[in-house]
């Protein structure tokens, strides 16, 4: 699969997941599993672009490829906002016990991702944040 | 694929239907629609989600939102939410939160 680079905009949420699912069914990924990584990539790019671009009053790209190793397939969401490790920001359990009018509005988001795929990391390359989403292969 | 928001209501009922793909990009079309039925005050809010596809945590936002707009005391329905979108309502406790149904009848 080829990189594929988008406007860091919410618009390209759609085709973010659309590049997520090709690579997932090249993959061989299950349905299942497909949506998982699609959800994943959907919630993180989404924190990209809302607080990474448009709330610094920046713009930027979203990079977006695939590697298949080892048994794994692995996304890689590139994007040059300030630098930000989505897992500081995973609510606590308690969170989701809560009734819906006692919880803030927000931090779902990383949970489910972070939930959704078989490992995630984040690491900075220079002015390029890259993150990793992982799914094994054959689950 | 976008997303399509019907809005129908009868007496203190609201009824919102979803169709297709719910994510950050559309999101605010969902919460117009919860802004609407909010200033009719009803008891009950129903969300028939059958024909969505996605959901990320932007439509979860607005379920918290409705409840917050319109009291504690509103009863939420989400009907018909299948596979994938129906796991993520329980994953993030929502299953415990508002009233999930295979089918609604009045």
């Amino acid at each position: 699969m080829k990189k594929l680079v988008l406007p860091g905009k919410l618009e390209s949420l759609s085709g973010i997941r659309r590049c997520a699912e090709e690579a997932a069914s090249a993959a061989g990924l299950d349905s299942g599993r497909t949506y998982d990584l699609c959800l994943a990539i959907d919630e993180i790019a989404t924190n990209i672009i809302v607080h990474g671009y448009e709330e610094t009053m920046r713009s930027g790209d979203i990079g977006i490829r695939a590697e298949v190793t080892e048994g794994e397939l692995r996304l890689i969401l590139e994007d040059t906002s300030p630098p930000f490790d989505p897992r500081t920001l995973a609510p606590p359990k308690e969170y989701l016990d809560k009734p819906l009018e006692d919880r803030p509005i927000g931090g779902l988001g990383v949970y489910l991702a972070l939930q959704s795929v078989d490992g995630f990391e984040y690491r900075q390359k220079g002015t390029t944040n890259c993150s990793v989403f992982t799914m094994k292969l054959g689950k | 694929m976008a997303l399509n928001v019907s809005t129908e209501s009868s007496g203190d009922v609201v009824k919102i239907t979803l169709d297709g793909e719910l994510d950050a990009s559309v999101s605010g079309v969902f919460r117009e629609a919860v802004e609407k039925a909010a200033v009719q005050k009803p008891k009950r809010l129903v969300m028939f989600m059958d024909k969505l596809a996605f959901m990320a945590s932007a439509g979860l936002r607005i379920l918290i939102f409705a409840k917050q707009k319109m009291g504690a005391d509103v009863q939420i329905y989400v009907v018909g939410a299948q596979g994938p979108v129906l796991k993520t309502l329980q994953m993030s406790g929502f299953d415990r939160a508002v009233y999930l149904k295979d089918a609604y009848t009045d």
